[in-house]
Formats: C-alpha cells, structure tokens, sequence
C-alpha cells in the first residue's frame, strides 16, 4: 500500500482511536463481567432470539462458544452503530477543526483522503472490532469457564474445534460486513454529502426528503421507486452481515449436551463456508450494481466537494 | 526570465460577480524572499490559494514548472505551504504530526523536523490544544521547514502574534530556511516588520497589482525628498505620490526622479516601504500607467 495512503488512514487511527479501543473492548470486557452473575442473556438479531440463561450451568464448551459469538456481535454492532452515527460529520471533520488548509498543504490528493478516511471509518474500525470482539469473546469464556467449572476445564475446552469455528465466523461476518456496506454507500455517501453541504441539517433534511419522496414521489410513479430501493438496502445489506435463519440453530443448542455442541462446531466451518459462497453470490444482482454504482458517485462527490470547498 | 518559480500571466479569480484577483501578470526568479503586501481584501490569500492550487483562477500561472490547477499533489512535493496561523490539527500531539508528515511528504525529514523543534518551546508530546498562538507558529514552521521544497509560501503567518514571537518566527525562517536557493513568498500587511527580510516586493491592491519589484530597483526608481515645510507648495506642484511627515519635517515621495529644481529644494531620503505601501495602495489608479506589460520581475 502507497505509504501517504497509510499515513492517511494512520491519521484516522491516531485521532479516533480513543473511541475506538473503547468500543472494541467495552463489549468483552462487560458481558465478561456480567457472566459471573446468575441471570440470563439474551441474544436476539431479527426476530430469531435465544434466551440463554443461567450461563452458569450449562456445559463449558456452550459457555465458550455462546459468549464468543455474544461479544464477537454485539462489538460489531457497536462499531456498526458509532460509525452510522459519526460518518456524515467526518464530510465537514476537517473544516469544522480549521485543520483542512494544513491536510490540503500536504501532497495528497483529495480522492485519497477521502477514501482513507472512509476507509478507515466504514470498513477497516468495524472489521477490527469484529476481531477484537471475537477475540475477546475467546478471553472472556476464560472468566465465565474458569469461574463455573474452574480454570482447567477453560484450558481443556477442544479449541482445535473452536478456533476454526471462529476464524470461519469471522470469515462471514467479514465478506457480509463489506457487502452491507456496498448495499448501504448510497445512503451513507447521501447523508455525508447532505452534512458536508447543510452541516447539521444534511442528515434530518436528507431523511424528510427521503420521507417525503417515499409518500408522494412512489404514488405518482407507475411504479414505486424510493421506498422499495431503501427496503431492498436495508434487508439486503442485514441479510449479508447476518442470515437471521441462521440463528434459529441456537434454540437447539441452548439445551444441547456438550456433544452435541462438539458436533455442531466441527461442522460449522463447512456451514459458513457455504453460507459465505452463498451470501457473495446473492450479491450478484443488478440492484447490488446500482448501489454501489450510487455508492461510488456519492464518493466521487464527496473528493469533490473537498476540493472545491477545501 | 525562463528559470521563473513563479509564472502569472493575466492571472485573474472570481468569487462570483467579485474578482479577487484582476489580470495579474508578474514571474519570480529563485533564491528571493518575495513579499506579497496588500490591506485587508486586497486579494494576498486568493492569490496564494492559486498558487497552490487551492483555488480556480483564469489565465496563465506556473509553479515551480507546475499547472497548481493540474499537478496540485506533484506541485506540493516541492512546495511548503503555511496557510493560517493556528491551522495544525488541535487533536494532534507535535510529535504524531511528525510521524505523518514523514508519511505523506516525500521530502519531509522528521530527524529535521525534531531538531528544529528543539530549538523551540514547543516538545514532541505537546498536545496543539495547549499550545499558546506563538507556538502553534513556531511549531508550525519547524515542521514545514524540515521539507526539503524549492519554495515555501506563507500567508500571514504571524497575524496575531505578539512581537517577540513574530520576530521569533522571522529569524527561524531567514536562519533554517532561505539558503540563497530556496524562495519564499510572504504575504502580510505589517509592511515594517518584514522589510528587512525582503529581496522583493509585490503589492496587490482591490486584487490588482500595483507594484512588482526588488528593493534594489525600487530604491533607484521612487525617490523621498525630505524639506522644510516653506517649500511644500512647490513639492505639490511635483506631483509627489505622498507627502507625509518625517521626523523634523515634511517629506514628498515621487515615482520616478523629480525635475531637478524639485530636487534642489530637498534631501534625498531612503524611501521606506510603508510609505511606499501607503502611496500605492491609497491611490493604485496613480501606478497603473507605471505597470510593465506582461512579464516583470518581481
């Protein structure tokens, strides 16, 4: 990679960073704690849910492999979730900090800055997260293991099952991350483009518009446009991060032996693979081209805009 | 002029129905320290934004051989630019901004850098928050000062600042800078603080360039006749660009050599470049007829 290119995004490292380690070991760092305590937790995406309580007592292998996926979710969705919420401001960071001219000075093209910033924020934060929430997940079973069935059964857990469970969940989530994303770029270049040019403004005035386009652009249309598009975005890009059905496997395995789990984790890798495949292979419709088709003018714009109004 | 770093030919910039700047034609050769003088809106910032490419223009410019409209990233490899004062990110500590600077300037070298900043207040793992206005400058300079450019272009840099760090600044710049190869493009309008550092000077007025010339040639074509206030009617009747006060007396400042009768009645003065700013940029319609056509040397 170019090295001003790693610079730029070693500049978003260094001024987000604070933020970011926070979120990224927050969510271990609590659920662990909150495992120690008898209760129940509860894993929900979509409307799949498992209730998974009195952690306690269930067989250290489920311990492991629920809290992992526990804490390797609800990090990315934090990440997810604090990225949604800073990207349109990131359009006007540099201007708003009177810092732009000192960036600009530097020999560095516009379309590079602001796709290392994009970059850094919408892909390479969340993914980080997913690994270190993963990651995490993995240290933190040794707290909720360790405590209910002491230290030993944490270390005779059948990692060489585990771990390529997790590296292929990671695999997943991975690809999904970067095709919700590309099904999103219209929508986050949209409301990044509308801060950039009405600062705070952009992103309620780019919801009335979109509001108002869905009730009455769609009913003069022959065919509706804008409602289905945002529909189709937003279900396409929660299918590619996360298959609800496949959450449905968790309802049977909150009260599976530790067979049984064993069982379902040396076959998972091969699941995921194929879920993968299947996943990218959806992708390959004319309406994930015209999103990133989108995706790619709102960037174009954006370089644009930093160079105009630079 | 053809080695110029600096090339405008009827350079001209809109805002809108504004023009900032109006048909601007003037070169820069290596090795000066140029400054660009003007008041408040006289147009010194949109023509530094042109040069480096920060803004659109019409006409002819080149940079260092450069179209800054074009070739902006390749222009800034061999160009330091000090926009604003107070303009470093406040987020950064002094140091992380020498660690990316190293990253995205080739010519940048952060052993310069830290040494630099080492003859300031300023220390690496100081955050630019709480720096006072003085060092963010100082710290500001150091860094752009470790690039090794052709020419370095500065916008105001000191407006703000208190005199012992404007003069602090000065010095860096002249001591750690210029090295009779390098150039530098100054602009300000505290005309007597920077006299002194000068080779030459370009004054802009309501976007107009109303004088491009070096110090040596300007103390040979405009002539200060310092003399007793019993003969200031036949000064104003000279003509004189300004007549202003000198300390015991009046003083008349021409464009050009005075007829001879003129210069009998006083004392050839140095003329200073704040009352040469004064008569050009009050009344810019008097040197228009003065103006080369097309290339001048600056």
């Amino acid at each position: 990679m170019n090295s001003r290119f790693t610079a730029l995004l070693h500049r978003e490292w260094l001024q987000h960073r604070r933020g970011w380690l926070v979120l990224m070991v927050a969510p271990a760092s609590v659920l662990g704690l909150l495992s120690l305590f008898e209760g129940a937790l509860q894993i929900q995406v979509g409307a799949q849910s498992a209730d998974v309580s009195n952690m306690t007592a269930m067989p250290a292998l489920l311990q492991a492999s629920l809290m992992t996926l526990a804490v390797g979710l609800v990090t990315l969705a934090l990440a997810v979730l604090s990225v949604l919420f800073q990207l349109p401001g990131l359009a006007r960071r540099d201007q708003d900090d009177r810092s732009i001219d000192f960036w600009r000075a530097m020999p560095v093209s516009d379309t590079r800055s602001v796709a290392a910033t994009l970059l850094s924020h919408v892909l390479v934060f969340p993914w980080a997260a997913l690994v270190a929430g993963l990651l995490g997940g993995v240290l933190s079973t040794a707290l909720l293991v360790g405590t209910s069935h002491g230290l030993m059964a944490w270390l005779d857990l059948p990692w060489a099952t585990l771990l390529p469970s997790v590296l292929a969940l990671l695999l997943r989530l991975s690809v999904g991350l970067v095709l919700a994303l590309l099904w999103l770029s219209p929508l986050l270049m949209g409301a990044m483009l509308a801060s950039a040019a009405l600062r705070r403004w952009g992103v309620p005035v780019l919801a009335a518009v979109l509001f108002a386009a869905t009730r009455l652009l769609d009913p003069r249309l022959p065919v509706p446009l804008v409602q289905p598009a945002l529909k189709t975005m937003g279900s396409e890009a929660l299918q590619a991060l996360v298959r609800i059905d496949a959450f449905s496997a968790l309802e049977h395995i909150t009260s599976a032996e530790a067979d049984a789990v064993l069982n379902l984790l040396q076959t998972l890798p091969a699941g995921l693979w194929q879920d993968t495949i299947a996943t990218a292979a959806q992708a390959a419709t004319p309406g994930f081209a015209l999103a990133v088709l989108g995706g790619a003018l709102g960037f174009a714009s954006l370089a644009a805009m930093r160079r105009r109004h630079g | 002029m053809s080695d110029a770093l600096i090339r405008a030919t009827a350079l001209s910039l809109d805002y809108g129905r504004k023009r900032a700047l109006d048909d601007l034609s003037f070169a820069i050769p290596p090795g000066r320290v140029v400054g660009l003088l003007g008041h408040n809106g006289a147009g010194k910032t949109s023509l530094m934004r042109a040069l480096v490419g920060m803004a659109s223009f019409s006409g002819g410019l080149q940079v260092l051989g450069q179209d800054p409209r074009r070739d902006r990233v390749a222009l800034l490899e061999q160009l330091a630019y000090i926009p604003d004062v107070a303009i470093l990110p406040r987020w950064a500590r002094v140091g992380e901004l020498v660690t990316l600077m190293a990253g995205m300037h080739p010519k940048f070298s952060a052993e310069r850098a830290r040494t630099l900043l080492r003859r300031t207040s300023v220390g690496l793992n100081d955050k630019v928050k709480t720096l006072s206005r003085g060092m963010v400058v100082q710290a500001h300079l150091a860094l752009v000062a470790a690039i090794d450019a052709r020419l370095m272009i500065l916008d105001e840099p000191t407006l703000g600042l208190d005199l012992l760090s404007r003069k602090a600044f000065y010095e860096m710049l002249i001591e750690e800078w210029c090295d009779g190869e390098r150039s530098v493009l100054v602009s300000t309008h505290q005309v007597e603080e920077v006299e002194n550092l000068l080779s030459d000077v370009l004054m802009l007025n309501e976007g107009q360039l109303v004088l491009a010339i070096s110090l040596q040639d300007l103390e040979q074509r405009f002539v200060a006749l310092s003399h007793d206030p019993s003969v200031a009617d036949a000064m104003a009747a000279a003509h004189p660009l300004l007549r202003y006060r000198v300390q015991g007396g009046s003083a008349a400042l021409f464009d050009g050599a005075p007829p001879p009768e003129v210069q009998a009645l006083g004392q050839r003065l140095r003329p200073s470049l704040a009352d040469l700013f004064v008569a050009l940029t009050r009344r810019p319609e008097i040197n228009r007829p003065n103006r080369a056509n097309g290339d001048q040397g600056a």
